[in-house]
């Protein structure tokens, strides 16, 4: 067996010099410190991804994206597909924890500054790949075509629709028209499953790659400890195995969230049905969509929905820009300020996200 | 110690190669039972209408639904009706009644078969599967030929 | 000369009948008009008013004391002339409506007929356009009006029928009101039991006015009619409910009861449902049995068609023709029919088919065994897939399919139900077999389900114990290797 794998491995390394890669992955280090930990959480958004895309392609086989057969094949996959309920569970249930996985991600990366030079394009792709992250959710949660799916994508659409200048133009570009019908389906499952995933695949191998070139960012203080030297880790394996050793642990997770917590289905969606009672956003929008709900509707001269929508529209930006506008830490000095406003921007999302699901 | 460490090594070996093969399997079996289709219930047709004799004209043919397969209906130049199969037995394409040659042709590789379903020209192996056809009043009837 | 002539034999008449205590002591009216030989003071003179010493001017006005014409048929005096259309009828209200009037003359009679009648469907304005289809003169005649109670009266029992149909049987008449509406009902209603007692002299038996009421009459559709199909067994029940009334006629009288407790009854009486049969509907309304139908025997086919056919071409039609059974009633009743569960049919006590066949060797007997068998199969295949449909639904599995299959075997039932009245037990087994299929379908996707519940919860065991096995050896080799 170690014969003949040895014999693979050399004559792919006479076509493809594989020895020069394995010298650098050999070579690659983890530095060992406090914040260490975080650094497990690209990987396992990583593993969240690669799950989503297999399990996507498996539901591929029997979803069918009109409006007259999405609700039903789902019931088909949830009910007569052998182990569709299962796949079906863990895509619904891997898409909640990508986003939550990401979430921390960004966010630990954001309390590490790690964002700093020279690493600001490797940031800048990471939140496109968040946003992108978000606009996987809100495309996807269309799909099985149910009442609350299409309430959450009306409103949803509206609020886009606010946008200045661009608005209308926005709105009727995601719907396919002036109403979420089948087209709207049609075209969020074309988002969902083409566009969405060729943009994220790209994006994300130039985030990989920066990461490999620029290697693990460390934490600011550690840059100026010069006394004790840094402990590290060889990637490979040991980092590695321990990712692995993660990701084994969430695949478990996931497995008991499937079969306890199974995907809902609901109802099929009737455009002339009046809204479900209680109806709200999935998780990741409630801080948003709360918010929205406590601006008044007018502020001076400004559309309440107007004023939210450049609000969180300056502060995605903001957001994406931080690199160029944190000098401080650019510079490797340690910057408090980030840390304050970085924990208001947590506490904000969080008590913004509970107050909208007891509301 | 280097008894202990082998044992050990092997242990941990096993472990891994056990719990690795177990888990690809664990992933592997869901996912090969998921992509084979499941298997619809299929309804149990007896037989079917075939539409009202008096709307067939001599040397004429219509292809009717059997349950979920295509049935060839002719009638003949002198009257008669037959029913067969309209699965061509090569590689499934439907076939149709040529008026001008009085045989089933199909069209996708110019196989031939003669009325009572024998394949005489062509690429088909096998004849086609006849049915049996009976007249209620004006009502052509199609059933499964035992 | 003949004025004095005429006065003088007056006063003579009039001393001879008030001799004779004859009413209308002063009634100059009548003594005019009597000698003038005018019909209507010939027929007067029987006519209860005239015995009750009411005038002439009771009801034309004027003064009955005065001789002169002019003075008696005076205008000042209330004289109406002859009153013309609905004034007839206002004029005879006017004391029978009154009750002080009426308990003055010592009549017990109800006041309320005018109202009655303006209200009823024969108040209505008639085609002409102003006037009142019907008067009160219109039965009760004009001048020589008598108690109901006279046989001679048009409004006594044996005379009704003939009076109503005066119009009703009138054709060309009854078309200009109602074409829907048929004039056989005189026709139909002598060759009835009613109607031939009728004739015969019998005034106790139902006539119009006992059904259809006298003044208050409301048209059949109309729910305060007494004939409004939820009224009609009440209606008939009046008499045929009574003991005494019908002892004379030997009939039982507990009709109405049982048939309060069978499903027709619950169904008309209690949910008010206008399909189900009211006394006419089997009986007839005036005739003796509803039109095209030979006899009341054979009257339920006419609503359960499909079973009547099916009856006709079974073993029982013969044997009950012989027999003389009337064929639906012999094993469900007539009007205590209760809703027929599975216990009617079968071989123990309480099934109807034992009272025949009691020979246990006998194909009848075999047969009724045999389809009680199926039948009840039925029932307990459908619970028994109920009972793993709600175990699998307990523990949150989808059996919705499941549970809508099953509904096709209450289908199923009802058509064994009917397939019955076949009494062929190879015909009965086809229908059954299908409701089996069907119940051991819903049955194997519940256990599906079951087993599918149960499934996963041991492949998570597994997946789980594997992937505890594998991270426990990695973590084990991730120890070993940084050991170094």
């Amino acid at each position: 067996m170690k014969k003949h794998l040895s014999k693979t491995y050399k004559w792919l390394d006479d076509r493809l010099d594989l020895t020069s890669l394995s010298h650098f992955i050999e070579k690659k280090t983890v530095p060992i410190h406090r914040s260490s930990i975080w650094y497990y959480f690209g990987g396992v958004s990583l593993f969240f991804f690669i799950i989503q895309v297999c399990t996507g392609i498996l539901l591929l086989f029997y979803y069918k994206g009109s409006a007259d057969l999405a609700f039903e094949s789902i019931q088909f996959i949830m009910s007569k597909v052998e182990f569709g309920w299962l796949i079906r569970s863990i895509h619904a249930w891997a898409a909640n924890l990508f986003i939550l996985s990401v979430f921390i991600h960004m966010f630990s990366v954001y309390f590490e500054k790690s964002y700093r030079r020279p690493r600001e394009l490797t940031w800048i792709s990471g939140v496109l790949l968040f946003f992108l992250t978000l606009f996987f959710g809100f495309s996807g949660y269309l799909l099985p075509w149910n009442k609350l799916a299409f309430f959450a994508t009306k409103v949803g659409t509206d609020i886009a629709g606010n946008v200045p200048i661009i608005g209308e133009a926005l709105k009727g570009f995601l719907r396919g028209g002036d109403d979420v019908t089948g087209a709207t389906l049609s075209r969020f499952f074309g988002f969902h499953v083409a566009l969405f995933p060729g943009i994220f695949t790209t994006i994300l191998v130039i985030h990989l790659i920066m990461v490999q070139r620029q290697g693990m960012s460390e934490p600011i203080e550690s840059d100026k400890e010069t006394t004790v030297k840094n402990k590290t880790m060889p990637f490979f394996p040991n980092f590695m195995l321990r990712d692995m050793l993660l990701w084994l642990v969430v695949l478990n997770v996931l497995a008991i969230l499937a079969v306890f917590f199974p995907a809902e289905l609901g109802e099929k969606a009737d455009a002339f049905a009046s809204a479900p009672a209680g109806i709200k956003p999935e998780w990741y929008f409630l801080f948003m969509f709360q918010t929205l709900k406590y601006i008044p509707a007018k502020l001076f001269v400004f559309d309440g929905e107007i004023l939210g929508i450049l609000l969180f529209g300056l502060a995605g930006l903001l957001w994406l820009l931080v690199p160029f506008w944190d000098t401080k830490s650019s510079k490797g000095i340690r910057n408090r300020k980030m840390n304050y406003l970085g924990l208001a921007a947590v506490a904000f999302i969080i008590i913004l996200t509970i107050l909208g699901w007891v509301s | 110690m280097n008894n202990n460490l082998q044992n050990r090594r092997s242990f941990i070996g096993s472990i891994l190669t056990i719990g690795l093969a177990g888990l690809g399997g664990s992933i592997l079996y869901p996912i090969f039972r998921y992509l084979v289709p499941p298997k619809q219930r299929e309804v149990e047709v007896s037989n079917v209408s075939g539409g009202k004799l008096k709307d067939m004209e001599n040397d004429s043919y219509k292809i009717v639904r059997f349950g979920n397969k295509p049935v060839i209906l002719i009638r003949t130049d002198k009257g008669e009706l037959k029913a067969l199969s309209a699965q061509c037995t090569h590689l499934d394409c439907t076939v149709q009644y040529k008026k001008s040659e009085g045989v089933i042709w199909c069209a996708c590789h110019n196989g031939k078969y003669d009325l009572n379903g024998r394949n005489i020209s062509g690429p088909p192996p096998r004849p086609l599967d006849p049915y049996n056809v009976k007249l209620k009043g004006d009502e052509i009837i199609i059933s499964r030929k035992v | 000369m003949k004025r004095i002539l005429s006065m003088i034999t007056a006063v003579f008449i009039f001393c001879i009948i008030s001799v004779n205590g004859a009413p209308a002591a002063e009634d100059k009216c009548y003594l005019c008009h009597s000698t003038m030989d005018d019909k209507e003071s010939k027929l007067f003179k029987d006519d209860i008013h005239f015995q009750k010493g009411i005038s002439c001017s009771g009801c034309h006005g004027g003064d009955n004391t005065a001789e002169d014409n002019d003075a008696a048929m005076n205008k000042q005096k209330g004289f109406i002339g002859v009153p013309k259309g609905n004034k007839i009828s206002e004029v005879c209200a006017k004391c029978h409506g009154n009750e002080k009037i009426m308990r003055g003359y010592g009549s017990k009679l109800p006041v309320n007929q005018y109202d009655n009648l303006v209200n009823s469907v024969h108040g209505k304005l008639a085609v002409e356009g102003s006037v009142r289809i019907v008067q009160c003169i219109t039965c009760h005649t004009a001048h020589g009006i008598k108690s109901v109670k006279n046989p001679l009266s048009p409004v006594y029992p044996l005379n009704i029928p003939q009076t109503c149909s005066k119009c009703h049987s009138d054709a060309g008449y009854m078309k200009t009101y109602n074409p829907s509406l048929a004039v056989d009902q005189y026709t139909m209603y002598k060759s009835s039991v009613h109607g031939k007692l009728n004739s015969s002299g019998d005034p106790k038996p139902a006539q119009c006015a006992s059904c259809h009421g006298s003044h208050d009459i409301k048209p059949v559709k109309d729910i305060r009619s007494k004939v409004y199909p939820v009224n009609i067994p009440g209606t008939c029940s009046n008499c045929h409910s009574d003991k005494e009334y019908m002892a004379q006629y030997k009939i039982p009288t507990d009709q109405f009861a049982k048939y309060s407790r069978s499903v027709h009854g619950i169904a008309l009486l209690e949910k008010n449902d206008p399909g189900a049969p009211a006394c006419n509907n089997c009986h007839g309304n005036h005739g003796a049995t509803p039109p095209g139908v030979e006899s009341i025997s054979k009257v339920c086919g006419t609503c359960h068609a499909l079973n009547a056919e099916l009856f006709s071409s079974s073993p029982h039609k013969k044997a009950f023709d012989e027999k003389n059974y009337p064929e639906c009633e012999t094993c469900h009743g007539n009007h205590e029919i209760v809703t027929a569960t599975n216990k009617l049919l079968g071989v123990d006590k309480d099934a109807v088919c034992i009272s025949c066949h009691t020979d246990p060797n006998s194909s009848g007997y075999k047969s009724a065994k045999l389809m009680r068998q199926l039948i009840d199969s039925l029932d307990n295949t459908k619970n028994a897939a109920m009972v793993l449909i709600n175990i699998a639904e307990q523990k949150g599995m989808d059996v919705t399919e499941a549970k809508f299959k099953l509904r096709d075997i209450n289908q199923i039932k009802l058509e064994a139900r009917t397939q019955v009245h076949s009494f062929d037990p190879s015909k009965f087994k086809d229908v059954v077999s299908k409701g089996l299929l069907i119940g051991s379908d819903a049955s194997a996707d519940a256990k599906g389900a079951i087993h599918e519940y149960s499934f996963r919860r041991v492949g998570l065991g597994v997946s789980v114990f594997l992937i505890c096995l594998l991270a426990f050896g990695l973590f084990l080799y991730i120890r070993r290797i940084e050991k170094k």
